[in-house]
């Protein structure tokens, strides 16, 4: 029986290579597969190479795995360019010509057809774009998919926006694939998926969830400038924010946007910004600001290939020390990282309630890979959330108060906080050091008292943060230490080297800073060989490990500069090559 | 009426014949003349000797980064469309480093009053030229004459979509006062310049030099400030600075464009969780 399934449809930007994609992903989805997406896109809308994966697999997973066994190729250069991560008896559907000019040695052990999509889908429906339809079909013969589901995915894609004929000509298109996949393919190139009871689950990307976590825990303020792979967590709110009573904002610039977002949040909203690199340097100064006032915003950071513009459309963990030590000045700040996209909702949630806590800002830091691809996952516990506003201080509460002091010193370093508006709690919001009713004073003994309280207010923090979650054996030699979206590459490499006979465990990073300097000196101590596994090119998780843990071990550090996902292939051989 | 004392806090420590006195008096008064309580008000200014306005005057505020005092005003004004926002700037927070944010927050439409206090100079920074420094002034940055032509914000305003553009002058606090109070009226955007004097860093252009310099449009026959064309030709004038209400039209306010409800304030609902439709945005990734 088939326990695993990738699927690959390459071709150029501008040819429904998502289209395909998604529905593809959302079929199997329904079949009752666990689904992973990877989408490998340039950063132009058309002309130019891209790739969608879609791995399915009856076990859980977290990532796409390090094989292709279909590859549905919309020209020639796709093959050529995926050929090598075919797997042995994949099967390659290429439109068009070129097949002849592979040598024999690349193409052995992998089923060659022609499979002329695009002349098929002008001769008998008018339009190229059907051939995403016909290629469909022809995928499930291959992997005798469902076919009442694609045909009900098709309606719900089309019978709102494009109407009934549309509906007809897209499930005539994909049972004419069906049909021709039969007529081209043995029945040994089949590969039939069972179908299993798809039970309260949904398909999601990170950013969504994010935006589903935000509308959860209150959220009703969101501004943003456009920037790949964020602005999908502004997309998914955009529509529904009305009907919440929020309001959604596209600003000038990120400047503008986490300025805004502040003004919000010290308004009474709970506020949130999202962005990637670029943007994020330009909310630095910001940040610094929120830092000073105590003012409780969200930043949402889906983290590209830098530095500069980079490369927008390709993920990276390259920002991660961003955030922990950037900007100017110094001030407290939590950074969260979800692994996965229910960790996206649940750490979303979270974050807003950490942010009025202890006002100060709280960045959710994730990736392109974990933020733009799909994964399924449980349906997200709604009757978890719990709002929980801090400080804030209720009308009443404030008549009582004798001038009133936002900034008060507190044992706690947390000061009650009103809201414009409100009588008897006029205060100053003060970027310049001010004193605790918030009015400036840059007198040396109130600054070295205002610096104690606002650096104090996380001290107590550990019990409100996402722990580190331990992964796999209880006792083992090889440890890893990751966060965020290369947690699937990492659970698949320790199974893999669980079958060569090595035991491994794994610290998953959830929350970055505070540091749980704890919990990874204890996991550190009883492991022999450690690896810090991370998409970036300099080892930064490794470097902030380091400057926390002291003394500490010497550390493996497995980096990938590539611009594509962590595979679990990236991990195991320099794992056995150390340990043997 | 309430008392101007209500909104007094301290007195400012601005250099003795600042023209910040002029627009703090002004401010006072116009908040004593208008139904509100200081709670009900929030100023939030920028960087520069303007930015200090906040500890001298009673309500909330909000003292932020240089330039970036309209995307934080624009924040507060969406959550709670039931407060006066009152932004209060420099030459070199609106025109320099913060002009971007207050082109989009002027096109927006947003309902905040934008007070420029213009100085044409640096002042908090010892002098320096400023956008709107007159070209071949010596300052400490230009020893050898600006070569920067200065900025008209009136008339950027005017070409950018302003649906209220106002200029005041610090040594007439009574006009001032009655151009701010027509502008925190305004449904909308409204921008007040106020021609205010450097008595340490800016020697030439001095309370006597804008005297001589300025002309009220209202003098102007027939001005109308619903007439565009005549309000270019008064911002056009050489020589000549007119002020007074330059420009005025009714166009909606952003609150009212994207507010779901500009009557329940944000800053007022209940942030519980609404499960239902909550389960029901969820359905659609089954």
């Amino acid at each position: 029986m088939i326990k695993d399934m990738s699927v690959m449809i390459a071709g150029k930007a501008g040819d429904g290579v998502l289209f395909t994609g998604n529905v593809l992903a959302k079929l199997l989805k329904r079949q009752g597969w666990e689904v992973a997406t990877y989408r490998d896109f340039p950063s132009n809308i058309r002309g130019e190479d891209t790739c969608y994966t879609v791995r399915s697999s009856l076990d859980k997973i977290y990532g796409l795995g390090d094989r292709v066994d279909i590859l549905l190729a919309f020209d020639c250069a796709a093959i050529l360019a995926h050929l090598p991560e075919i797997a042995e008896n994949g099967i390659v559907f290429c439109d068009g010509e070129g097949v002849t000019a592979l040598s024999p040695e690349k193409t052995r052990g992998k089923t060659f057809h022609r499979f002329l999509l695009r002349s098929m889908a002008r001769e008998k429906y008018g339009r190229e774009i059907f051939k995403n339809m016909i290629a469909l079909g022809a995928l499930s013969y291959v992997l005798d998919l469902d076919r009442d589901l694609l045909e009900q995915i098709i309606s719900e894609t089309f019978l709102k926006r494009k109407g009934e004929d549309v509906v007809r000509t897209n499930i005539e298109a994909a049972a004419f694939g069906y049909e021709k996949a039969r007529e081209m393919t043995t029945e040994t190139e089949r590969h039939p998926l069972t179908r299993k009871e798809d039970d309260d689950r949904i398909l999601i990307s990170g950013d969504e969830a994010i935006a589903l976590g935000a509308l959860a825990a209150g959220c009703r303020f969101f501004a943003a400038y456009p920037i790949c792979p964020a602005s999908e967590i502004w997309q998914a709110l955009v529509h529904d924010m009305p009907d919440f009573g929020g309001v959604v904002v596209q600003t000038e610039d990120e400047l503008a946007a986490l300025n805004m977002a502040i003004g919000a949040a010290f308004a009474g909203a709970r506020a949130m910004t999202s962005t990637s690199g670029p943007g994020a340097s330009l909310m630095m100064e910001a940040f610094s600001m929120a830092g000073m006032a105590e003012v409780p915003v969200v930043i949402a950071h889906v983290q590209r290939m830098g530095p500069a513009t980079g490369m927008p459309t390709k993920s990276q963990q390259g920002d991660v020390l961003q955030w922990i030590f950037g900007s100017h000045g110094e001030f407290p700040r939590i950074v969260l990282a979800p692994g996965t996209v229910g960790e996206c909702f649940d750490m979303t949630v979270r974050a807003f309630n950490l942010v009025e806590k202890y006002q100060c800002p709280v960045i959710l830091l994730t990736e392109l890979d974990m933020g733009q691809n799909y994964r399924t996952s449980r349906t997200f516990d709604l009757s978890a959330v719990r709002i929980d506003r801090g400080k804030l201080v209720r009308p009443g509460e404030l008549a009582a108060l004798p001038g009133f002091k936002r900034y008060e010193f507190t044992p706690d370093g947390i000061s009650p906080r009103s809201l414009p508006g409100q009588k008897n709690g006029i205060h100053v919001v003060e970027s310049l050091e001010h004193d605790e009713r918030g009015y400036r004073d840059e007198g040396l003994a109130n600054r070295l008292r205002m610096m104690e309280k606002r650096m104090r207010k996380l001290d107590g923090a550990a019990v409100d943060l996402a722990p580190p979650q331990v992964w796999g054996f209880e006792k083992a030699d090889v440890g890893f230490i990751a966060c965020g979206s290369t947690l699937g590459a990492v659970l698949e490499a320790m199974d893999e080297l669980r079958e060569k006979k090595v035991a491994s465990r794994f610290l998953q990073l959830r929350t970055l800073w505070p540091f749980p300097a704890e919990e990874v000196r204890e996991f550190i101590s009883r492991s022999r060989d450690v690896f810090v596994v991370e998409h970036n090119f300099a080892g930064q998780l490794a470097t902030l490990i380091k400057s926390q843990i002291s003394p500490c071990q010497e550390l493996g550090n497995i980096v990938s500069a590539s611009t594509r996902e962590f595979t679990p292939r990236a991990i195991v051989e320099p794992v056995l090559k150390a340990v043997r | 009426m309430k008392e101007k004392r209500g909104f007094h806090l301290t007195a400012p420590t601005w250099c003795k014949g600042c023209g910040l006195f002029g627009v703090f008096e002004a401010l006072k008064t116009v908040a004593a003349s208008l139904d509100f309580e200081p709670e009900d008000l929030v100023i939030v200014t920028g960087i520069g000797c303007h930015g200090r306005i906040n500890n001298y005057f009673r309500a909330y505020g909000f003292h932020g980064l240089h330039g970036r005092a309209m995307p934080v005003a624009t924040g507060i004004k969406l959550v709670n469309p039931r407060l006066q926002v009152l932004a209060v700037s420099g030459d070199g927070d609106a025109y320099s480093i913060g002009l971007g944010h207050f082109l989009h927050a002027l096109r927006k439409n947003v309902g905040l009053t934008y007070i420029v206090v213009d100085n044409r100079i640096f002042a908090l920074t010892q002098g320096q030229a400023s956008p709107t420094t007159d070209f071949g002034a010596v300052t400490i940055s230009t020893p050898f004459g600006s070569r920067d032509f200065p900025i008209d914000g009136p008339a950027l305003a005017l070409g950018a979509g302003a649906t209220f553009i106002a200029r005041g002058f610090s040594g007439e606090v009574t006009h001032l006062a009655s151009l701010i109070e027509r502008g925190m009226k305004h449904d909308g955007f409204a921008l007040i310049e106020v021609l205010s004097p450097c008595i340490t860093h800016n020697k030439v252009n001095s309370y006597d030099w804008y005297r001589k310099h300025i002309v009220h449009v209202e003098s102007i026959s027939d001005y109308s400030p619903r007439d565009k064309a005549g309000a270019w030709e008064a911002l056009s004038h050489p020589g000549k600075i007119a002020v007074g209400l330059i420009y005025e039209e009714g166009k909606p306010s952003f609150e009212d464009l994207v507010l779901p409800d500009r009557r329940k304030p944000i800053a007022s609902l209940d942030p519980g969780v609404d499960r239902t439709r909550l389960r029901r945005i969820m359905e659609g990734f089954r």
